[in-house]
């Protein structure tokens, strides 16, 4: 048969399957829907500037989010940005952080749009996300939340606790100044005795081949190890662990990856050679020990280059006021020679400060 | 006459033997052992999963210093004893969902790259934890042993020393009080590996949703501050078919 033909034969069977469950199954709330509005008034006030630059960044963002889902059937989600950032101009931008529509029908799961996908088990750093968002070491939660996913067709084969993906992914529609590539990429992922594995294969058009692994598996009461192993022209590695004692969590993790596009981060020269990053966070969700602080958070890390020993210290502090409002101050205060990754920062510190609003 | 005397002794032997088998047997109906400690267990955990497969909302409001002071709303999808799906739906928490696979947590938080792994510690944070809100089949995770018969209040109780049998449980131990009449629970209190008794529960409320008696109420205190409790409320709770694909701990996408 057609390559061509193959998939809209495979959705055209997928829907027919999905429209004879439906006839059989009994009415049971046919739509479910879920909504979320998210809006942040964040400043950054850069110390110290090495540029002639404006020393504040003021950034407003208006995050709205919405799905429905049609029994288990059908499902439609998008999730907008709006953000309006001054510096040293006003600049407006709408992005398209998710938009994809998809079909489950038995045992498999079609999407197609704009989607996050998070195949890398890494916290600070990620080889093995090949779909995935950019991690940012030093704001791994990406606080703002401005990632956007990739644009792409994915096939999911889902029996139990393994699955079978399938996806491909077109560069065409990324954000001008993205080094993406249309990228093909398969998974299988597994849970077995605890490890929660996958293994990982693909191809990058116009790039190279790519294979890795990935797991995850809690140890004990308080541990959590995880790891990533790739190899894409050499061998990108990460080992990584979580602790947990009285409430505060600490992760700490090992990367190291060649220095090659895919992975190079801006600081970092072409002739530098392989990488290797240390990360380490201490955190607290909430301060419940003391009386007062139980709507507090705070949480500090350290991320280091240690082949340049540059490093950026992170401080994260934030407070709940009611069910919808929050505020927060992030500081980053990178440290290293002028040449080296993260002491090329043109600031010495970036202390950012911002109220949240949730609905 | 010796006749009749050896008939009545005889008489009196065999009485007096099915007398005390009775009795013995009776004293062994009143005091549950093993086998039947695991029975009143499942049978009461019926009052908390009153289907193999449905879906319930919990909505947890914390109280502190008796004034009440946040809420959380929470739609949990629960299939067998070994898959827990727990949607998060209140302002604050919305986008984050819980997966329980047997022994396994995950947490999906939308703020972070990845799925987390829970560990067990993890489980017991605040005085409601993810434990108490995915892991409620008690004969799943512990082994019971018949204690005492007490009364709580004017309820004539039964006493189970529940402990673990499986790294995925909550609590080390748990001390359970079953109303007699009919093994509903009607408090319970949680102790960790240490031995530090960490929480106490109060099981106030049940009512009939679907043809089905289930808890509506439940309250747990912190043994810890001593200064804070929760309320659990259940509500909606129906049977209905879930997708195995619900529980499949790679899906982080979950609408």
């Amino acid at each position: 048969m057609h390559r061509r033909f193959l998939i809209p034969i495979l959705l055209l069977m997928a829907s027919v399957w999905a429209v004879a469950q439906d006839a059989a199954e009994s009415e049971e709330g046919r739509f479910q829907t879920r909504y979320s509005v998210e809006a942040i008034d964040d400043a950054t006030f850069y110390g110290n500037l090495s540029a002639p630059l404006p020393t504040v960044l003021n950034q407003v963002l208006l995050e709205p989010a919405f799905g429905v889902r049609e029994r288990n059937r059908w499902n439609f989600t998008s999730s907008l940005i709006g953000l309006t950032a001054t510096y040293s101009d006003t600049s407006t931008q709408l992005r398209v952080r998710e938009t994809y529509g998809g079909l489950s029908a038995g045992d498999f799961d079609f999407t197609v749009g704009r989607k996050m996908v998070l195949w890398g088990t890494g916290y600070a750093f990620s080889a093995a996300g090949v779909l995935d968002p950019p991690r940012m070491p030093t704001n791994p939660t990406d606080r703002l939340n401005v990632n956007e996913g990739r644009d792409m067709i994915k096939a999911d084969w889902i029996h139990g606790t393994q699955a079978i993906s399938a996806a491909w992914s077109t560069a065409a529609l990324a954000p001008a100044g993205t080094s993406l590539h249309d990228t093909t990429a398969f998974r299988y992922n597994v849970l077995v005795r605890g490890f929660d594995t996958s293994l990982i294969a693909g191809h990058d058009r116009g790039g190279d081949s790519f294979g890795g692994l990935t797991f995850t598996r809690v140890v004990g009461q308080a541990w959590e190890v995880h790891g990533e192993a790739v190899w894409r022209e050499q061998a990108a590695v990460l080992l990584g662990a979580k602790y947990t004692v009285s409430g505060t969590t600490f992760i700490g993790e090992f990367y190291t990856a060649p220095n090659i596009p895919c992975y190079r981060d801006p600081g970092v020269s072409a002739t530098a050679g392989r990488q290797h990053y240390g990360f380490f966070s201490a955190g607290k969700a909430r301060l419940r020990e003391r009386a007062g602080w139980k709507e507090w958070g705070v949480s500090g890390s350290i991320v280091a280059n240690l082949d340049d020993q540059s490093y950026t210290g992170v401080f994260d502090a934030s407070r709940w006021f009611g069910n919808h409002f929050s505020s927060y101050v992030h500081l980053e205060v990178p440290r290293g020679s002028t040449t080296s990754e993260y002491g090329s920062a043109p600031y010495s510190t970036a202390t950012s400060v911002g109220i949240r609003f949730q609905l | 006459m010796s006749n009749v005397n050896c008939f009545l002794r005889w008489y009196l032997i065999l009485f007096l033997t099915g007398l005390l088998l009775a009795s013995a047997w009776v004293c062994r109906a009143a005091t549950p052992g093993k086998a039947d400690a695991e029975a009143l267990l499942k049978q009461s955990d019926r009052f908390r999963n009153g289907w193999p497969s449905y879906v319930v909302h919990v909505k947890i409001t914390d109280f502190e210093a008796g004034r009440p002071d946040e809420e959380h709303l929470y739609e949990v999808s629960q299939k067998g004893t070994e898959k827990t799906y727990v949607e998060f739906l209140s302002p604050r928490e919305k986008g984050e969902h819980l997966l329980m696979l047997g022994d396994d947590m995950w947490v999906y938080l939308p703020d972070t790259s990845r799925p987390v792994r829970i560990t067990p510690l993890e489980r017991l944070t605040g005085d409601a934890s993810n434990g108490d809100v995915a892991r409620t089949n008690y004969a799943a995770d512990y082994s019971p042993v018949y204690l005492r018969t007490e009364k709580v209040g004017t309820v004539e109780c039964y006493v189970l020393d529940l402990t673990a049998k499986r790294k995925g449980a909550t609590y080390q131990r748990i001390l359970y009080w079953l109303r007699a009449e009919d093994t509903r629970p009607v408090k319970a209190e949680f102790y960790l590996t240490s031995g530090k008794h960490i929480k106490s529960a109060t099981f106030d409320e049940y009512g009939l949703s679907d043809g089905q008696m289930v808890l509506q109420r439940l309250t747990l205190y912190d043994e810890i501050l001593h200064n804070s409790h929760s309320v659990l409320e259940y509500s909606g709770a129906t049977p209905r078919a879930l997708p195995d694909k619900l529980f499949y701990q790679g899906r982080a996408d979950r609408f």
